[in-house]
């Protein structure tokens, strides 16, 4: 037996083509729409595994440091340190703002981290070129969506910075490119006013006259600029000691919050994305509804096109299955052009242009894939009842 | 016409497998599927020169604060801020004020004093007088015993009255030098060459005692007070050279050497502190108080083995690199040893020179990780 | 009277019930050989197209005894189950248009039924070959439909309704869109066809330049038929 529904797909291959490069590049913008979920989440997860931490400790009864504000003493490692099971502690801060580098501005989240070798908590785990920070001042690792390039000078505040490294997939919760640069410098991003603040703030406090005997004045106006907080430190726990109950003992005497690797996911994955999760799954839906009437109208047509053949099959003694059989392969035919020219075209063509990471699984592929399918064959449906009403009476004219 | 078709089911037939394969290629190659594309390097034997990197403010070693001994008024003041001034130098004066008519009291006084003095002298000389009449007398039994001791008395009363005039001359005296010193010390006088850095106050202002008027630097002892952070300040010691980066003339290194390094470090800032002084002072002068960038080289170290810090992993709590053995990645462990500016980093045990490591990779690398080596990793990719 | 052919006896056919019932066929009376060509010729609305449709399997008499081919397939409201497979096995169609399957080529087109009935593609395709050279058109064999002209394709039709070798063909006004040569080439390579195969043919036409060709020739008006003896004019 010959496929009757390849041949006419193979007769009608234009028509089919063009309609599979349609479909494909709905399914594009679905899958392209599934891979910008999945980008989210991880970038979520990227912002934590490159943090390189298995315990986040915050200020008490925050969900620092990305889903809310959080500042904790400086100082607080040393204490922290002294945990059995700690092994590795490092100051972090955590500062999104637009950079500006000549005439335009990037929005990046500025990353203080702590000076030390590769490798210590809240540095770029791995880089794509350029070197690590060496100098304790004015150098920076970037993430290439910044578009900055190794030996690039950008500002911060007031202060110029070097690039010196580049990395990738480095991003805050929210996409922006993260920025590296020493600690102190971050701190002073963070904290430091613009210099007319200052300017006034001494003005303000010269003019108290508490602090006007000699040598008063000086210490207030030093102690008014030093800042001493950072927004969390990052823990890492020496192999072999509970991740959980390290964190049970930091809350306990500390009186701090921390959080594992898991509450910081389900902070970031289950509040600070949910909504906008929910909105593309609302968006999934609507495109798969969308697709599965663009199939089933598109098959329908297809078939109603071919009512007088159908007649004739009928009347020569075609079985419906064999009918129904070509239709449903037609759709299936079509839905598979439509997924891999979809699959192709979101790789190719749309997740690049995205301004935000777009992460299109393979698992997530197949699922769209059955999906597909499953769409096509339900859409199919309808045409195939059509054509199984179909009269062979109709072949004999009149 | 049958040709038009063979081509056309030609061209489909090589349509569909062409894009099959651009679809298995676009599975595989992007994504979580695509092999890790990654950049290897060599480890060479190299000798590195460390350094270490702090951030200094320039200022002076000495500050010359030149005020008024005693409360007062300014009269004048000769200079202005930025001017050089010379050893000796008369800066400006305090007004006197009463001083002067102190002093003329002071001299009435003395003459007072003095005629006092020569009271207690002349009566000195009598009483002497009367007590030698009266003793004579005395023998003579001509007066009684009972006056020539009353005579006696009153010699001895003279004399203390003498010493009495004596004492009050001398404390007046002292009195006129002490105002006289007083007068002379009006002037706010240049201990040393110098800088007028400051001039806190100008004419007609009455300053309490002590407070500074005119500070003065000496702008050949301008240094920089650099902070290090502790955790890179290894090897930081007076004599070192150093290259000091002003803010202001940035690009521009100028030579310098470590002074001393400062026995007290910063315990809340975690920073050592040091005074590195320039070569060759600037010209201008950098003002006191701009910062400065300070690079400190460390001496060169022997060879050993050295790779780029970007190639330093940790993986489960251990320092180590990539290396790729029959296309299989393998994590070995290393120790490091000193790191220089540009990132170079020596490596105590695990390689040696000539061993292949990676540098860079597109994403962080497993055991299980699928890899691509490439020359360089696109900057274009996301 | 031979059991093989066509027989038809006492055919009714009723449209609805009740008042608004409709007698399309009254009484339908006929016998076609195996080998002969027969005409069936009625203006329109005389029950011609019903009749055709009852002779296909594709609508179902209210009375009367249907035997096509020597098998009984209606009496009396009994019919045979598979109507669908009584059609691919028994029965070939050739109708007005060629309405041969666009997306199929000639051979194809001609092996579809073979290969409905079960048989594998490469001996379906032998005997399409071998049709398509009995009638003259396997220079055509690997053309689409829509690269053929009207006779050629009349012809690949044909070859479509004898290919399972049916007992009987219905041809529906099979030369309705041809020239005179042409529609009585048509009707010569029925003859031979039938001749050839011992197949009963029905050709349902009001083609005045065939009509005179038949032999017997069956009018049909207000659902009953007549018979009548035609002129067998030869048409070479």
């Amino acid at each position: 037996m010959i496929s009757l529904a390849g041949r006419d797909i193979m007769h009608a291959w234009g028509k089919f083509v063009f309609t599979g490069l349609g479909l494909g590049l709905l399914i594009g913008v679905t899958l392209s729409m599934a891979g910008i979920y999945r980008g989210m989440v991880d970038d979520a997860r990227a912002l934590l595994d490159n943090s390189g931490a298995d315990l986040w400790v915050v200020q008490k009864d925050t969900l620092g440091p990305y889903a809310e504000p959080s500042s904790i003493y400086d100082d607080v490692w040393r204490s922290i340190r002294g945990i059995q099971g700690v092994i590795r502690t490092a100051n972090v801060t955590y500062l999104t703002m637009q950079v500006r580098q000549g005439e335009r501005d990037v929005r990046a989240m500025i990353t203080g981290i702590t000076a030390g070798d590769p490798g210590t908590p809240g540095w770029p785990p791995y880089l794509i070129a350029g070197r690590h920070i060496t100098r304790s001042h004015y150098e920076a690792v970037v993430d290439i969506a910044t578009g900055f390039r190794i030996g690039d000078r950008f500002q911060i505040r007031r202060n110029h910075y070097t690039v010196v490294g580049l990395t990738r997939r480095m991003v805050s919760s929210s996409g922006d490119p993260i920025i590296f640069i020493p600690l102190k410098d971050a701190r002073d991003a963070q904290f430091l006013k613009d210099n007319d603040a200052i300017l006034q703030q001494h003005r303000r406090t010269t003019e108290t006259l508490a602090f006007k005997p000699a040598g008063v004045l000086d210490a207030v106006l030093a102690s008014q600029n030093a800042n001493s907080y950072v927004n969390a430190l990052l823990v890492q726990v020496e192999p072999g000691y509970r991740i959980e109950e390290t964190a049970e003992t930091i809350r306990r005497w500390k009186r701090l919050t921390v959080h594992t690797r898991t509450q910081m996911e389900e902070i970031l994955v289950g509040k600070l994305i949910a909504t906008s999760a929910k909105q593309i799954g609302m968006f999934l839906v609507i495109l798969s509804i969308v697709s599965s009437a663009i199939v089933a109208f598109i098959i329908y047509t297809l078939t109603l096109g071919k009512i007088r053949e159908i007649a004739v099959l009928k009347l020569i003694g075609t079985r419906n299955r064999t009918i129904a059989g070509m239709i449903m392969q037609q759709a299936i035919a079509l839905g598979s052009i439509g997924f891999v020219v979809g699959k192709i075209s979101a790789t190719l063509l749309m997740a690049p242009i995205f301004p935000k990471y777009v992460l299109l699984e393979p698992l997530d592929s197949i699922r769209g894939f059955i999906v597909v399918i499953v769409i096509c064959v339900l859409s199919s449906i309808f045409a195939i009842r059509a054509a199984l009403k179909v009269d062979p009476a109709e072949a004999i004219g009149g | 016409m049958r040709l038009h078709l063979r081509t056309q089911t030609l061209a489909l037939l090589a349509g569909i497998p062409l894009l099959l394969a651009l679809f298995v290629y676009v599975s595989l190659r992007s994504g979580p599927l695509a092999p890790i594309p990654v950049t290897m390097s060599t480890v060479e034997n190299r000798s590195i020169a460390p350094a270490l990197f702090g951030i200094g403010t320039v200022e002076a070693q000495y500050t010359y604060r030149i005020g008024p001994t005693i409360a007062g008024r300014i009269k004048r003041l000769t200079v202005n801020v930025g001017d050089h001034v010379k050893a000796g130098q008369i800066l400006g004066e305090m007004d006197p004020v009463d001083l002067d008519e102190r002093i003329r009291s002071q001299d009435a006084a003395i003459r007072r004093t003095e005629a006092q003095l020569s009271e207690a002298e002349a009566r000195l000389i009598y009483a002497s007088t009367q007590t030698r009449r009266y003793e004579k007398l005395m023998a003579a039994n001509s007066v009684s015993e009972e006056i020539a001791v009353g005579k006696k008395h009153e010699l001895q009363l003279a004399e203390a009255g003498l010493n009495v005039a004596k004492g009050e001359l001398a404390r007046v005296r002292s009195d006129r030098e002490a105002l006289n010193a007083q007068r002379n010390n009006l002037n706010l006088i240049a201990p040393v060459n110098g800088l007028v850095a400051e001039r806190s106050a100008d004419p007609g202002t009455t300053v309490v005692a002590g407070q500074a008027v005119v500070e003065l630097i000496d702008p050949r002892t301008l240094w920089v007070n650099v902070r290090f952070d502790q955790i890179n300040a290894q090897g930081l010691k007076a004599d070192l050279p150093a290259q000091i980066v002003l803010r202001s003339r940035m690009g521009q290194a100028l030579g310098g050497r470590v002074l001393r390094v400062e026995p007290l470090a910063d315990m809340v800032t975690e920073e050592m502190l040091a005074k590195v002084i320039f070569d060759q002072l600037p010209e201008p002068l950098p003002p006191v108080g701009e910062l400065a960038e300070v690079t400190i080289d460390l001496p060169r170290l022997p060879p050993a083995p050295a790779i780029l810090n970007a190639a330093i992993h940790r993986i489960d709590g251990k320092l180590g690199v990539w290396q790729v053995h029959n296309k299989k990645l393998q994590f070995i462990p290393v120790e490091l040893g000193i790191t220089d500016m540009e990132g170079n980093i020596q490596i105590r045990s695990g390689l040696k020179a000539g061993d292949s490591v990676v540098v860079y990779s597109a994403k962080p690398l497993n055991l299980k990780s699928r890899i691509r080596i490439v020359n360089s990793i696109p900057e274009k990719t996301r | 009277m031979s059991n093989k052919g066509i027989h038809i006896e006492m055919l009714q056919k009723r449209y609805g019930s009740g008042d608004t019932a409709v007698d399309a066929l009254k009484r339908i009376d006929m016998q076609v050989d195996p080998g002969e060509v027969i005409g069936l010729i009625g203006p329109s609305g005389s029950g011609k197209s019903t009749l055709l449709k009852c002779l296909g399997a594709v609508i179902e008499p209210t009375a009367g005894r249907m035997t096509l081919g020597g098998q009984v397939i209606y009496d009396n409201g009994w019919k045979v189950n598979d109507l669908r497979a009584l059609r691919r096995d028994r029965i070939g169609f050739i109708f007005q248009a060629p309405y041969l399957i666009p997306f199929l080529d000639v051979t194809d087109n001609v092996a579809l039924l073979p290969m409905l009935a079960g048989q594998s593609n490469s001996e379906a395709r032998a005997k399409a070959r071998d049709l398509l050279k009995a009638l003259d058109v396997d220079h055509r064999a690997r053309a689409m439909p829509s690269h053929l002209s009207g006779g050629e394709q009349q012809r690949v039709a044909i070859a479509r309704g004898l290919v399972n070798r049916p007992p009987v063909i219905l041809a529906d006004e099979p030369t309705a869109p041809l020239d005179s040569e042409r529609a009585l080439a048509v009707i010569r390579i029925l003859n031979d066809m039938a001749d050839k195969f011992e197949t009963a043919i029905i050709v349902v036409t009001h083609d005045e330049k065939i009509i005179p060709t038949f032999k017997r020739i069956y009018h049909i008006r207000d659902g009953v038929t007549h018979e009548e003896a035609g002129e067998g004019r030869g048409f070479r």
